[in-house]
């Protein structure tokens, strides 16, 4: 999932809570379908992280397909 | 408006007389379940046609959002007014979605139903002329997708150079409108094709059996058509098949001709119908038995699915007029039922800036806004207020609905503005339209072999490739002639042709005779 510019899951910091993120379950939904993936998440406040590549690849084609006609 | 009492008044709007193709007021109206468009010349009298039959889905399309733009360049002047001036015209409503490129006036067999009037003897455009025409269309400023027609384009052998063309002038979506023939004997032909690019073939196919093909386009071509669709199987480029619907011909094998897609997916990604237009060669004026409209169609998918889907599963056209079109995109199960995808229509948002921003994911390098974004939680990002297309002129959804009130009160206030002018600024790139090119490309183009395993991210690809590999496109055009022609339809048309002098016409402008034959705008003459 990740690609060498992005960061790893263990770089990761929540600004609000100030702890490392973790990878764990999220249901991402949109427009009413919702998709259980693993995405890294603040343990504290539950602030999830989407890198770029994820955010302009695979969910950029998931949403478009379901804004889709 | 003096109606008879059998008779349900439902608008006014303008028409041609399919006589001399004058412009002459006309007004819609029901009668039992069918709507028609009814007008009088005053030199040649009254016309009458069928153009809805079903009331209730005529009033569910009649709720359907009214996509409107401006054209980003304009060719020509209001004079004569809709449909003489085509150029495109400031008076038109809708920029180009998909435009026709006639590569040839050429055609390897004499179909008696053919709009282009093509025969075996025709002309080339020359590729100097069809880069012309990439120019101009370039320079409208559309990222348009092209449809390489004629005649029948296959009859050129430098076809594939055309498509690499197409797609050396940046051009995202090219498809070839056959009748397969060509492809169906060379194999090669049609690897050169995908290897220039070519995203699909939109492929004439009007029934499953020889007695269909002998009755319309006078030659058995069953075999050959399996044969052409075997071939893009192996070239592995998307097949939409488009059966042009004759009552009484070919109008009882809706169902036949869906399980023959079904039974070639996913090669074959889409059926596209397209109830027979009476323009071009069409020896005897037609009568109300002689058509078909939109939601006879759609109420025979309904009847093969065996009410698995309904009426409500298609949706309006959304970048065209809504009374153009119906479209739906069906899962296919196993046992072959077909299901609505479940998935919502388009309603908020329109076309994302950008993806994966939310308020509620917020990734840590991007600022949060609305529109285009999953949410962690349950619910939508989008509120109904914050719509991307508010704004625009005479497209957004709270400038016009049905029937409402736009930003500009009289369309026909913007027929003398100047070129490239909005009513409210500067013209802008039709999201509609975007959003269409992107709902045919995605659907009509075949899908690329499935990525590898990506942990955690299971969930997308499933839903990615049940749409690639088991959702199969049903969808329809209405296409008008000198009898239904409606000018406030045509007026959004979004399937333009560009013509030999680097005109862009709406297709059904482009299209139009008169009952003697006699073209607006088709070199020939129709």
């Amino acid at each position: 999932m990740t690609t060498p510019n992005d960061p790893t899951v263990s770089d990761l910091v929540c600004a609000r809570c100030d702890v490392p993120l973790e990878m764990g379950k999220v249901n991402a939904s949109y427009l009413g379908q919702v998709f259980p993936v693993d995405l890294p998440r603040c343990p504290s406040c539950g602030f999830v992280y989407v890198s770029e590549e994820l955010a302009y690849g695979r969910m950029l084609n998931v949403e478009q397909a379901l804004e889709d006609k | 408006m003096d109606m008879p009492d059998s008779r349900l008044f439902l608008g006014e709007t303008q028409s041609v007389c399919p006589e001399c193709l004058k412009t002459i007021p006309a007004r819609r109206f029901a009668e039992g379940d069918t709507v028609f468009l009814e007008k009088v010349c005053p030199d040649h009298g009254r016309f009458s046609a069928p153009v809805w039959r079903g009331l209730s889905s005529y009033l569910l399309w009649a709720e359907a959002r009214r996509a409107e733009a401006r054209p980003l360049l304009t060719a020509t002047e209001v004079k004569d007014g809709c449909p003489h001036d085509c150029g495109l015209c400031p008076g038109h409503r809708q920029q180009s979605c998909c435009v026709l490129l006639e590569v040839t006036s050429r055609c390897d067999i004499a179909c008696p139903v053919c709009f282009a009037n093509a025969g075996r003897h025709g002309r080339d455009a020359s590729l100097e002329e069809i880069s012309g025409w990439l120019d101009t269309l370039a320079a409208a400023g559309g990222p348009v997708h092209i449809q390489l027609s004629g005649g029948e384009p296959t009859t050129r052998d430098d076809l594939a150079d055309i498509v690499r063309l197409v797609r050396a002038k940046g051009f995202g979506f090219v498809q070839v409108n056959t009748n397969g023939l060509r492809i169906a004997r060379d194999p090669n032909y049609l690897q050169g094709l995908v290897e220039a690019g070519l995203d699909c073939i939109f492929l004439q196919f009007d029934g499953v059996d020889d007695g269909v093909y002998r009755a319309l386009r006078g030659v058995p071509l069953m075999k050959m058509k399996a044969r052409a669709i075997a071939n893009c199987r192996e070239a592995g480029v998307g097949v939409v098949l488009v059966p042009t619907l004759v009552p009484g011909v070919n109008s009882r094998q809706i169902g036949a001709i869906v399980d023959f897609a079904i039974d070639n997916m996913p090669a074959v990604r889409a059926v596209h119908f397209q109830p027979v237009s009476y323009f071009g060669r069409v020896p005897h004026e037609p009568t109300d038995e002689m058509r078909i409209t939109l939601p006879e169609v759609m109420e025979a998918l309904v009847d093969y699915s065996k009410g698995s889907i309904g009426i409500p599963d298609f949706n309006p056209g959304s970048a065209e007029n809504p009374f153009c079109s119906f479209s739906g995109r069906f899962f296919v199960a196993a046992d072959r039922t077909l299901s609505a995808d479940g998935e919502a229509p388009a309603s908020c948002c329109g076309v994302p800036a950008g993806a994966g921003e939310d308020t509620a994911v917020a990734p840590a390098h991007q600022e949060s806004k609305c529109c285009g974004g999953h949410t962690a939680t349950e619910g939508s990002c989008c509120d109904a207020n914050t719509h991307e297309r508010k704004g625009e002129c005479c497209g957004g959804e709270e400038q016009r609905k049905s029937g409402g009130e736009t930003c500009c009160k009289e369309s026909v206030e913007h027929e003398n503005e100047p070129r490239h002018a909005s009513c409210c600024g500067s013209a802008k790139a039709s999201a509609d339209v975007a959003r269409a090119q992107r709902y045919v490309s995605g659907q009509w183009t075949r899908p690329s072999p499935s990525a590898g395993p990506s942990d955690g991210l299971e969930a997308f690809d499933a839903f990615l490739a049940r749409r690639e590999r088991r959702a199969l496109g049903l969808s329809g055009m209405a296409f008008q002639d000198a009898w239904t022609l409606d000018i406030e339809r045509l007026r959004q048309c979004h399937i333009h042709v560009v013509s030999p002098d680097n005109r862009v016409i709406p297709f059904c402008a482009f299209n139009l005779t008169d009952r003697n034959g006699r073209s607006l705008y088709r070199p020939s003459g129709g």
